[in-house]
Order: C-alpha cells, then structure tokens, then sequence
C-alpha cells in the first residue's frame, strides 16, 4: 500500500509538471490588459537592465517576476481544495425558466477563496454514436466557423460569478438560470472555472468534467377543450364516474392547489419533503390512455409534429393530475401503465425524446391495455397546416 | 455556510481602493523630490491635490464635466510647451508623469485607471532610484509593490462582488455611493474586523517570500557586459561641487567642509594596509592667476590627459606595488568627476564602459561628464604618492628648462602688481631657502607658516592693493587650507622649487561595521606638492598637518584604531555600503563570486558531513573490536531485543506514534479504503464494509484484504462516473 501511495504521488508530480507542457484540454491561461501591460513592463525594463547594465533595473526586473510567480502561487492556492458539485431540480421544459445550482465547497484550513467564475453550459445531444471527427484543414474558413457555430446552436451558456468571499471550511451555493430551447435529452455541465485572482494579471480558466444529463419535456401550451366528449362509459361502473379518492391507493402525487388536505400523505411528505398526497386507482370511467403516433408521413411539418409532442405532455400532466390517465404508448411500443409520478416522468422523458418515425408508425400498441382504456384511448391529428387535436375513440375532443 | 466572519461590503471595497490608489500616488510623486529634476513646486501641489482628493473622496465629482474633457489636452500640451523651452526629455517626462497622476489623484478612477497608476508610478520611482541609485529606492519599491499588489487585489476582488462586469468609466460629476459616505474611521473599525491574524501572518510571509524570492531572481538573472552604457542619467544634468573642479577660488572648499555628507566610501580588501591619514588626490592646480588656482591649458591637453572609453584601464608601463590591496570606491554623485585616488595604479574598472581622461603625470583621472549617480570603481596596484609622485615627464622638462615649449615648470608667479614680487622675496628669505633642497625647504616652510598663521574655516585676507594671497602671507591672519597651500606654492615657486596645489580630502573614518573609509564633504583638503628634482618626484606637502616620516606612519590595525567609528550614523553608513557592494555594484564577476561561495560553501558542508560519518563509523569499528566478555555481550543482547521488541509493537500496530495516531488519513487501511469509497457506488455490502474499514473502529474491522479485493472486483456498473458528482482542483 505504502508503494502505492509513492507511486500515487509520483503520478501528482509527473501530472503537474507535465501539465505546464501540455495542459489539460480547456485548461486556458491568458494575459489580460494587466497582465500584458505587466509582461511589457518585464520586457522594457529586461532589455534597459541589460543595456545599462543598472542594477537597479535589474531589481525591479527581478521584483515584477517575482510578483508574476507570486500571481500563480497565490491563484494556485485559491482554487486549491475548492469542491463543486451540480444541482438540478427537475422538471425542466422548454420555453420556462430552469435553474442549476452549484454547490460549493471550501475545504481549506484558513485561507478563504475569493473571485471564482463558472462556466455553464446546457446543450442538447443525442446518446448515438459520437460524430467522426473531420479535418478543418481543406476547409474554408467561413465553413469552419459555420460548422462550430451549427455545433452551439440550441446551447445555451453564461457564467456565475463568487461575489462574496467563501471562507475557510465554508460552503455557497450559485445559481445559473437558463431557458431551453429544444426538448429533448441535454447535457448540463460545468464547463470551466476561472479566476483573475488575485491581481488580476492572468485570467486562469480550468476546465472541468462535471455535467449532468437531464431532459428537458417538451413545451406547455394551451388547448381548448371541446364540450363533445367522446368517452364510452361503462354500464357498470356509472355509480363511479367521479374522479375520487375511493378504491385502492395508486399512487403518490405531489399536492397541488384544490387537493383535499385529508388525501395529504403525511409520513411521505416527511420523507421527501414535499407535500405528497394520495392518488386512488377510482375507476373512473372516463380515464384514458394515450397513444402517439410519430408517422413522418402524418406529421410532415416540422413545428406542427412539434406542437403535438408539447400537446401530449400537456394534456399527459393535465390528465394525470386528474387521476384520468391509465396507460401511454408511443407507435407500436408496449403502453406502460401510468400509475405513479415516475411513470408519468418516464413518459415525458421517452416523449422529449420522441422524434418523426420514418416508416409509418404502424398499427396499435403491441400489448394489450386495460380494456376500459383502449377503449378510451386519445389519439392525436394534424389539423390544418399548424393544429393539432386529440381524439378520444375518434372524437375530437381537445385542440390547440 | 456562513461562518460568520465579517466581511467588507462592496462600498468599503471601493473606499479602500481609494485610499491604496492615493497612497500610491503619494509615495511615487514623494520621489521627485530627491530626483533633482526641478520639479518642487509642482510636486508639492500635486501631492496636495492628491491628499485633498483622498481625504474626501466626494470633492473630485465637484469638478465640472469640461475639465475633465480639457484635461488631457491641456496635459499633453503642458508636456509639448515643456520639453520646447526646456529642451530636457526626462525632466518634461517626469513632469507629465506627475500631471498624468494629479489627474488620476483627483478624479474618480474606473478598473483601467488603477492600473495606470501602477504604471505611472513605478515609472517614477525605477526612474528616481536609477538616477540617485540611493538605499531610500529598496525601501520605496518595497512599499510601492505590497500597495500596488494590495490595490490590484482589491480591484480583483470589487470587481467579482460586482459580478464581473464590464470595466465600466465613471461617470463624471456624480457623486458614487461609496464616496458620498466615506467615513475612514469606520473603514479603519472595519477593517480591524475583517483582518483575521492567520491571514495577515500569510500575507506577510507570502510578502517576505517575495521579496526572497525576487532577491534570488536579482542573483540568478545572467548579467552580460553589453558595453553600451545608456542612460537616464545623460537625460538630467549635473552640477560638480566647485571645489573639486578643475579651478578653484579661495575659500571654496570650505564652503564643502560645511557639509557633513558622505563623499565616497572605501572598500580595502587588505585592512592591514589600511594608512591612517589617507590623501585621497583629485585635481592638481598647477597655474596660479588673479588670485585663484587652476589646472592649466597644456596641462590638460591631450598629450598630457589621454581621452579613454573603456570599462578596464591597464596602464602596462607602470608595474604593480607587490601585495598591493584592491581598493574600490564607491563616489556619490555631484562631488565632482574626478576621481579620488591615492596615487598612480596598474589597473582601474568601472561597472561599465565610461569615456575619460587619465593623466598618469599628474595621477589625475576625471570622467567625461558628472556622474549623476554614486560611480563605483575599483583600483589595483594602487601605490600612495608617499614617499613621492614620479613623474618622469615633468623631470625630462626640468632638465631642459632652458627650453621654452613643453609643460609649465610650474614656477610661474603671475603678479601683476610689482610690489608683490618683492614681498613674496622678502618672505622667502625669512623662511631661508639658501642652499636647501625641497624636502628641507618644505619642512622650514611650514614651520615659517605655522608660526605666522593660525587655522581658521572663516579667514580674514588684509584689504589693501596687490594680490590676496601675498597680502594673507605678509599678515599674521589666521586660514584654512588653500591658503596654506596656495602660501607654500607661491612661497616654494619665488625659491626657485616648482610647486602646485593639489585638492582633495584627507583622512576618513573607519566603519566598524562595515569595514571601509567613509569619507565626508567635511574631510576636503588641499595641499601641495613641491618637486624634488633630486628624487625625480613630486613630494607631497600639507602645511596644517604634523610632519610624519614615512616609516613611523601607522598602518592597519593601529591606523585604524584612530579612525574607528561605531556610532549610529556608522551602523546606518554600513547599511548604505552594503547596498552599494552587494546590490548597485552587483555584476558578472560578483555573480561568478557568489556561485563560488555557494560551491565552496557546498564543499565544506559535503567534507563535513563525510569527515563525521567516517568519525562514526570508526568509533563504531572501535566499539565492535573491543574486548568482549559475557557481561558485555549481555547487555547489547539486551538492548538488541528490546530495540527490536519496539520495533515490532510498532510494526505491528501495538504502540503508535502519536503523530500517526492523530490523523486517520495516515493509516494505511483507512487510507486505501477511502480511495475506493471516492470510486466505488455499490454495491451495499461493500460500502457497508469499506465505509467500516474507513470510519469504523479497527476492533470491529472485517479482514481488510479480502475487502480490497471484493472492492477490486467489482463490476464495472458500480463505479462511480468520473467527474459526475464532484471533483476536487490541484
């Protein structure tokens, strides 16, 4: 064990000084105005010492390297120790605001940490196999810059600066608010962290490898509700029709506005610390499941394929907190019965995620649902060149 | 988490960014003062403006938007007007430094404007401390960089409470918050609050390590004769004291006797060679005319002061005093540019390359222009003018005096008043110079001198007709030195010996701290020299002093016992010496000296250490050849099983040393199990018993090799992401 640790920190120096000859990706250290004004004045005087062979000069010379040296000691120092961490909260959709929290950990003794800024950066990708690097060398640059530009389109960026100092053993938190753009499943990540401290001569951005996946739901937008509904009731369950909390407990949802207090599940709302309250499995004869059909050939347009995946998490949300919804299916995937906030999440992930099938999305779920819910089962359909309407049993009953 | 530390608000920021950036004016503009660019009254108001400024940080809003758009202009053409009717480049820059300052102490500054500041003022002060090369420069520089990197820090740490905004101008005539209420006291109570003790002991040591650190650098830098001396000195001219010049009138150096400064410090490097009245000889007098003494035209012509540019002057036709001690001088400025020497010498070296004139007849080197710095020189060979200055072109012309052309005989008595000849006759006559050669006639000179004359810094010449310096030799008046010295000239020349007056200064102290002459302003002399045409050699003459023969002058220790100075102002002289020696005179040869102290420092340590190893290992071999019986053995049989007896408690975790004991971190096993809990997500069980082996007691310690293993073994699903949950920088 006693080698391994000595090779450990072999490994720390061999890292470190190679580190000075080849830095780290993302890893940037540049003169600011202060700093190029401080390298001139180390050259000016450097070349006058020399020339006059002053001693004098060659003080000051030795006194402004000295404080470059001091500059790096000094930032090293700041960020050494300094732990970080993402947190994110889900639900994140498209067009509202999100907020990313990263907490911050001084671990130092008694030198506190000052003037830190993080970078962030959410962007979307794709879990598919990473796209082959091409050479930039035959390129133009205007295709280069073209490229890298289409690469951050739909990322979004900005930075958070530490404006108060975190002390020795300490800890904040800074928030970075950003609005998504696209749905879908995106990569948060911290991308640097950089500092002017302390003199402000270089600014030091070290880069680092901390990102989270989350997914961002598609868009809530309104729709009407249509009077006609196109429901079957059962004959045998009228006496149930309401939306209750009787029958046997489903689920656990969190407390909206309007719930009754006595459905609050107390010992989860402990647990999570969040008020939960109980979701009952009431046969309700009005209760749904939902099936979409991604077909290229029935959504055609773009953005009206894309207002129906905001519609279906809508009206998934909506019928879900209405204790409405049983199942949901995409194409000829097996429905996966929605009895719990996990499913419903589940869902929306696998619907952000969605994308237009090229072969026609053939024919109904594979596995049989719930007889009263296939029964029920909401459907979605262009309308016009830019709607999109939900049918229950081909009963328009809902359209934006 | 809070930890309840106070910390300063973004307007107590501010002000203290104020009050660093005003100090660091101060200090800088403070510099013109010993920089002698003419520049005083602009200086002290500019200091003023800035203290008013700093005092109450309100006032710059009051001044109006048009002055500010004025400013620089008015700034640039002040500098243009300047260096037009001065026509002196580095006076008319320091000057516009000083406005530029002004400017910045006196109105609000954004980010950018600091650091012009910075600049500005370490413009001033590197230029103030090249051109005086004085000690007051380490101590300024000092100060100036823990202020500037102070106010660069502030700045950082304002401009990240602020968000990292964009360097934003401030905005004319609006008051900012933070000056409106500006309340020193409170920032004084508030920063006493903030400073915690820890971090003012780090700052401190980080400054120190600095100042370490740039000290080493000073050592390290390569240093490279380039012989292309610049500098800024040529840019500020200089006035020499009148009275080492090369003409002087009656009573100037008294007028330098009243100063008590420092002229020039001496290293010897043989104290045991040290003479007890040194005559430090600068400028021979050789023609004497309207009353006053002045080195004459031939004199000074270039057949008899060679011009030189070089930084080592070898005179090969001398030969070097056997033994003779390196002496080296150290000549602040404005005393004159001609050098002190003792007499003539085999090799002098400057730092660098200097244009000068040497004359080894006269035993004069004077450089080209006035040194506006402290010049340091060093001389080897260097043999005093005692018993006597030869000079063999001088005794080539007393052969053939009868010829007119060649060098004066130095017998000239420019009096144009008749009756002064015959009253510088008659007094010859009194002294008695019949028959006697120099040396007999120097000493009965003196004598006549000392018996008419008294000595007095404040001498009263007899008013009357006719030249001065006969009517003070016909009075019984008291006087200083020249007189004296002028007296024996003229006095020796009306007897037929050539003479002339030589200045200088004479005698020094000794610093007990630092080991070298110091000389002072108060120690200038003149003398004389009369030719010994016997000797073929200029003897020298001092009427005031004793007369001493050669050999019962003192030397080393018993000279300096005499000259010794252990006050105060020695103990700070030295300081000044030590700056001079090891800083200022800093060069390629001291760096290849220190690398050999170094080395040789090396050397002895590594003999040492060798030298006790090899003592040990033989007083071990001596202790093993000893007799050995059953008691002997017993008792290191004893000692053997304890030691090792202690070695194996320890080994194996019996006894520990409290040292490991106190930090978890050092046990090896708690060590590598907190390694796998940083890499390890699953599964539970393994945790369970990782966190156990890392946390836990080690009496409740499942075996921890087979932990390991499992760790190692564990599927790659368990591992956690790297960089997914937390990273730690280095």
């Amino acid at each position: 064990m006693r080698s391994a640790n000595g090779s450990r920190r072999r490994l720390f120096w061999r890292r470190a000084l190679w580190s000075l000859v080849w830095p780290r990706r993302r890893d940037r250290i540049q003169a600011t105005v202060s700093g190029a004004v401080l390298i001139g004045l180390s050259l000016g005087i450097g070349t006058a010492a020399y020339n006059s062979a002053s001693n004098i000069l060659f003080i000051a010379l030795s006194l402004l390297l000295a404080c470059l040296l001091l500059s790096g000691v000094l930032s090293w120092l700041n960020l050494r120790r300094v732990r970080w961490a993402l947190d994110i909260q889900p639900p994140l959709r498209v067009g509202q605001d999100a907020e990313v929290g990263l907490l911050l950990h001084n671990g130092k003794r008694f030198l506190p940490t000052y003037a830190l800024w993080f970078e962030f950066a959410a962007a979307p990708f794709s879990k598919g196999e990473p796209a082959k690097p091409e050479t930039t060398l035959t390129a133009k640059g205007i295709d280069v810059w073209a490229a890298l530009k289409q690469a951050e389109a739909g990322t979004s960026s900005g930075s958070v600066h530490l404006r108060a100092r975190l002390d020795p053993g300490g800890e904040a938190r800074l928030d970075w608010g950003f609005v998504p753009s696209r749905r879908g499943l995106h990569k948060i990540e911290l991308r640097s962290v950089g500092s002017l401290y302390p003199f402000g001569f270089l600014r030091k951005v070290s880069g680092t490898e901390l990102c989270r996946e989350v997914h961002v739901w598609p868009a809530p937008v309104d729709y009407r509700r249509l009077a006609a509904s196109g429901s079957r009731r059962p004959s045998g369950d009228l006496q149930l029709a309401r939306t209750g909390n009787e029958g046997e407990m489903m689920a656990l949802r969190r407390y909206e506005a309007g719930d009754s207090h006595r459905l609050v599940h107390w010992k989860a709302s402990a647990r999570t610390r969040r008020l939960m309250v109980r979701q009952f499995s009431a046969q309700n004869s009005e209760a749904c499941s939902m099936w979409l059909r991604t077909d290229s050939v029935v959504w055609s347009r773009p953005e009206q394929f894309e207002l129906m995946l905001s519609f279906a998490a809508t009206l998934a949300l909506d019928l879900f907190h209405a204790g409405r919804l049983q199942a949901a299916a995409i194409d000829g995937s097996a429905p996966v019965p929605i009895r719990r906030v996990a499913d419903l999440e589940s869902f929306l992930d696998r619907l952000s995620e969605a994308s237009p099938s090229p072969a026609p999305g053939g024919g109904a779920p594979t596995q049989a649902s719930p007889g009263r819910a296939r029964q029920n089962m909401l459907t979605f359909e262009p309308e016009g060149a830019r709607g999109v309407a939900s049918f229950i049993n081909g009963y328009r009953t809902a359209a934006t | 988490m809070d930890t309840g530390r106070p910390r300063l608000s973004l307007e107590e920021l501010h002000l203290l960014r104020w009050l660093l950036g005003g100090v660091l004016m101060l200090l800088s503009i403070a510099t013109v003062f010993y920089m002698d660019v003419g520049s005083e009254v602009m200086t002290v108001l500019a200091m003023a403006g800035v203290l008013v400024a700093l005092a109450r940080p309100a006032l710059p809003a009051r001044i109006p938007v048009w002055a500010h758009r004025l400013a620089f202009p008015a700034i640039l053409m002040f500098f243009l007007g300047d260096l037009w009717h001065e026509g002196q480049l580095l006076p008319a820059v320091v000057r516009l430094d000083i406005l530029l300052l002004l400017y910045r102490g006196v109105s609000h500054r954004a980010r950018r404007d600091d650091l012009q500041i910075v600049v500005l003022g370490l413009f001033l002060i590197v230029v103030a401390g090249v051109l005086t090369v004085s000690l007051l420069f380490a101590a300024q520089i000092l100060v100036f960089t823990a202020c500037a990197l102070g106010l660069l820090m502030v700045v950082t740490i304002t401009a990240s409470a602020e968000g990292g905004q964009a360097p934003k101008l401030a905005v004319r005539g609006v008051v900012p918050g933070w000056a409106a209420h500006a309340d020193w006291g409170h920032l004084a109570r508030r920063l006493r609050q903030v400073a915690e003790w820890r971090l003012v002991a780090s700052a401190l040591a980080l400054f120190v390590g600095v100042v370490a650190l740039s000290g080493l650098l000073f050592l390290a830098i390569p240093r490279f004769q380039l012989e292309n001396s610049l500098f800024l000195e040529r840019f500020v001219p200089r006035k020499a004291m009148t009275g080492f010049s090369d003409s002087i009138k009656f009573g100037d150096i008294s007028e330098i006797i009243e100063d008590n400064g420092v002229a020039f410090d001496v290293d010897l490097s043989d104290p045991a060679q040290a003479p007890a009245t040194p005559y430090w000889r600068m400028v021979v007098l050789d023609e004497y005319r309207n009353g006053g003494f002045k080195l004459s035209s031939p004199m000074r012509s270039p057949d008899i002061m060679g011009k030189e540019r070089t930084a080592s002057y070898y005179i090969p036709t001398l030969r070097g005093v056997p033994g003779a001690p390196t002496w080296t001088f150290y000549l602040e400025s404005g005393v004159s540019r001609y050098l002190p020497l003792l007499g003539r010498f085999v090799v002098l070296r400057f730092r660098d390359a200097q244009n000068f004139r040497y004359s080894p007849y006269l035993g004069l080197m004077a450089l080209r222009d006035e040194p506006a710095t402290m010049t340091a020189y060093r001389v080897e060979g260097m043999a005093p003018d005692t018993p006597g200055l030869a000079d063999s072109l001088f005794a080539a012309r007393w052969r053939n005096r009868e010829v007119r052309r060649g060098v004066p005989l130095q017998l000239e008595l420019d009096l144009p008043f008749a009756p002064d000849k015959a009253t510088l006759a008659g007094l010859t006559a009194d002294i008695g110079a019949r028959g006697l050669d120099a040396a007999a006639f120097a000493q009965k000179a003196n004598a006549w001198l000392q018996r008419l004359h008294g000595y007095s810094l404040s001498p009263r010449i007899p008013p009357g007709p006719g030249d001065p310096l006969v009517r003070w030799m016909a009075s019984r008046e008291p006087g200083h030195c020249e007189l004296f010295a002028g007296a024996f000239v003229l006095a020796a020349r009306s007897a037929g010996f050539p003479a002339r007056v030589v200045t200088g200064f004479k005698g020094g102290t000794w610093n007990a701290y630092s080991g070298n002459y110091t000389v002072r302003n108060s120690d200038a002399h003149a003398w004389a020299e009369i030719w010994d045409a016997r000797r073929g050699a200029w003897l020298r003459d001092d009427p005031l002093a004793p007369v001493v023969s050669e050999a019962l002058e003192k030397k080393g220790d018993a000279a300096l016992a005499a000259l010794m100075d252990r006050s105060w102002s020695a103990r700070l002289n030295s300081i000044r010496v030590f700056w001079y020696r090891r800083i200022v005179n800093f060069d390629q040869q001291s760096q290849v000296d220190t690398i050999r102290a170094v080395k040789a420092a090396t050397d002895s340590s590594g003999k040492w250490l060798r030298a006790a190893v090899a003592g040990a290992a033989s007083r071990v071999k001596a202790w093993f050849a000893g007799p050995w019986n059953l008691e002997r053995a017993g008792r290191v049989a004893a000692v053997a099983a304890a030691a090792g007896a202690l070695l194996w408690a320890l080994l194996t975790g019996r006894i520990r040393l409290a040292a490991l004991v106190a930090s978890r971190k050092a046990d090896p096993v708690r060590r590598e199990a907190g390694h796998w809990l940083r890499r390890l997500e699953g599964p539970p069980p393994l945790i369970a018993d990782l966190q156990r082996l890392r946390f836990g007691h080690s009496g409740t310690w499942p075996r921890p090799a087979d932990v390991f293993r499992r760790a190692r073994r564990a599927p790659p699903s368990s591992r956690r992401v790297p960089g997914g949950a937390s990273r730690s920088t280095s």
